[in-house]
């Protein structure tokens, strides 16, 4: 396809500085995105052992219902009944304090009611909101609205890099040129990754914009479309029959789901009570066939004294047209469609993403290196500063956010007991590691820290299965270990350990026998070759 | 936007054209999920799965404008062109609402 020249450098230039704006912070939400695929393995493999007897079963929960209700009257206001027996679940009957504390409650031995505190284990949510905010430590007002920015970017970002490839495409797309020029090598692997995951990244770009903006969008629609009627427009509530029948039990409403809506696995079963003293119930649950409107779980709003459904808005298979519509949105960027299969392949597209601007940074990098030329006698040139700054600050925020993220999920084992507040603890560890890689990498210059940071991070990563496996070896260790899905936290930060020290090998060898004239190299420029004007190379590049 | 002898375009003066396509592009696709919130399929009163969906219509629309701005030579001419869309988008939401009485 002919494009003219001029229209071609404009979007080459556009795409070159909306990437290096936007690229490091997009590295950070895909790498926590693809994580946050794992995000209930994660939770159930970062849950602590509760202090609760066995969990009631399921037909023995009314009564476990009623004793909550008349020891703690105030759970009456919102308690859930959980079909789905878990370690983060690990009571049948749970509800939340004033304070958002949550009890899970039990029978002991004599039949005596058991309560206990069985919060979420908070760092799947923590990785999630990293990935939400694109890494930003702010508050949730202040963060979103940069994050929408930089998805802004990252949309047109998507659109010049296409515009820009679209001349050469059909020559470029199969061509890995493996040469000497590494600028070209590292081009068609980002254009190659780029194409064949452009509907990936579209989708990612514009439903970001939407979850930055939705707010503002909907206010300025309310104002200049609606005529201010917005408001009325969203529906009633669903109306339903006055309380003057005895509630469903929990077994019966699971009952009664399987027959309106099979293929639905209910999970939980929340039950609310409104001021006139009407209880409204929502099942929670899933439905791998169908698309889910939330990462995890779709849900039916019923009646709990007949069964019916009041609202299918959000109920896999049974959403109304548009809102199935919208659905497809929300599930083509969570990946909640489809099961298993479609969540591992957005954890790799996810990683392949975060590579995608890891690489974009390096070809902006590459592009702007000095060479040795032989008609300068040889004599090596120091890089540009600006070379130097944004690789050491590729390395360092990029490993430094998969540090951070290693152990900080390591440390789910580690803190429970030990502090009081884990949601502040995960936080801090993970800025913690975090900065301290950017400064290192700041300070020791790209060539020595990449080698540095992905041993760190092979390490780092390699904390989360040697602590389950010390749990599960020493008595005196802390920590515990869970069958099922949660082995894979353990399996998958093994082989990412793994992979950590095949990139940190690869990248000694570059630094040690790679091309003298670049910023990867430890190779010292002779300082007499420095351009006039030019800042004297940095000591330890 | 095809006088021959025009200068080649660059990425050089591009804060005029982004400032317009951030400001006047957000309003045109204001105008232009106007259009589709009260003519599209299923009218005004489609429900609230309509609503969602007329605001997800602002994230592409907003997107495709950000990115074509580049295109107009010059910042001036990006004000004056999205002005010109707002004018016509609008002027044709308030016209068809004032039909319809």
């Amino acid at each position: 396809m002919k494009i003219r020249a001029d229209v071609l450098r404009t979007y080459t230039d556009v795409h070159t500085w909306v990437g290096i704006v936007g690229g490091l912070a997009l590295f950070v939400a895909f790498y926590a995105g693809a994580i946050t695929m794992f995000e209930e393995p994660l939770r159930r493999w970062a849950s602590p052992p509760v202090a609760l007897p066995a969990a009631v079963a399921l037909e023995r929960a009314p009564e476990l219902i009623d004793a909550v209700l008349e020891r703690h009257p105030e759970a009456a206001r919102a308690y859930a009944v959980h079909y789905r027996i878990d370690p983060d679940t690990p009571a049948r009957v749970s509800w939340e304090d004033e304070a958002d504390v949550r009890y899970g409650a039990a029978f002991d031995a004599h039949g005596q009611l058991v309560t206990a505190r069985t919060d979420e284990a908070p760092v799947a949510q923590l990785i999630d909101v990293l990935h939400q905010q694109v890494g930003l430590p702010f508050e949730h007002e202040i963060s979103m609205p940069i994050m929408g920015v930089i998805a802004l970017l990252y949309g047109v970002a998507l659109v010049s890099g296409v515009i820009v490839l679209l001349p050469t495409l059909v020559q470029d797309l199969f061509a890995w040129r493996l040469g000497r020029n590494l600028k070209r090598l590292w081009l068609d692997v980002h254009n190659a990754l780029g194409v064949f995951s452009l509907p990936f990244h579209v989708v990612m770009a514009l439903t970001a914009v939407v979850f930055a903006f939705h707010d503002g969008f909907y206010a300025t629609q309310n104002a200049l479309i609606y005529e201010h009627r917005l408001d009325s427009m969203w529906g009633r509530e669903p109306s339903q029959a006055a309380p003057d029948a005895e509630l469903l039990t929990p077994q019966q409403l699971a009952a009664r789901m399987a027959q309106q809506a099979p293929g639905f696995t209910p999970v939980a079963v929340e039950f609310r009570q409104n001021p006139a003293g009407v209880t409204t119930a929502r099942v929670i649950g899933y439905d791998a066939r169908e698309m889910m409107r939330a990462p995890t779980y779709g849900l039916a709003s019923l009646d709990p004294y007949t069964g019916r459904f009041t609202d299918t808005a959000y109920l896999p298979g049974h959403q109304p047209g548009w809102e199935k519509l919208v659905t497809s949105f929300f599930t083509l960027h969570f990946g909640s469609f489809g099961g298993a299969p479609v969540r591992w392949g957005y954890f790799l597209l996810g990683l392949a993403g975060a590579f995608l601007f890891y690489s974009g940074n390096l070809i902006w990098v590459e592009a702007r290196r000095r060479r040795q030329r032989r008609q300068d006698g040889g004599v090596l040139p120091p890089q540009k500063r600006s070379s130097r700054v944004m690789a050491a600050l590729t390395v360092g925020v990029c490993l430094g956010c998969v540090s951070g993220i290693s152990v900080t999920i390591a440390a789910a084992k580690w803190l429970p007991g030990r502090v009081q507040d884990l949601e502040a603890a995960h936080t801090y560890i993970y800025y913690a590691v975090f900065l301290a890689c950017t400064g290192w990498a700041l300070l020791r210059g790209a060539a020595r820290a990449a080698f540095e940071l992905l041993m760190l991070s092979a390490g780092a990563t390699l904390l989360i299965p040697a602590t389950s496996l010390a749990a599960a070896l020493f008595a005196a260790a802390p920590g515990w270990n869970w069958p099922g899905t949660a082995r894979l936290v353990d399996v998958v930060a093994f082989a990412g350990a793994l992979l950590f020290v095949a990139l940190a090998v690869r990248t000694r060898r570059r630094t040690l026998h790679g091309d003298a004239d670049s910023v990867w190299s430890l190779s010292r420029p002779d300082p007499s070759s420095a351009p006039a004007g030019a800042r004297a190379p940095h000591a330890s590049v | 936007m095809n006088a021959p002898p025009a200068a080649p375009l660059s990425a050089r003066h591009w804060f005029g054209k982004v400032s317009a396509a951030v400001v006047l592009g957000y309003t045109f696709s204001i105008g232009l999920s106007g259009l589709f919130a009260w003519h599209g399929p299923g009218g005004i009163d489609a429900g609230s799965g309509k609503v969602q969906f007329n605001m997800w219509m602002l994230a592409p629309l907003w997107v495709a404008v950000l990115s074509v701005c580049f295109l107009f030579r010059s910042g001036l001419r990006a004000w004056l062109w999205l002005t010109a869309a707002n004018v016509l988008v609008f002027g044709l939401l308030l016209g068809t609402r004032a039909l319809d009485g």
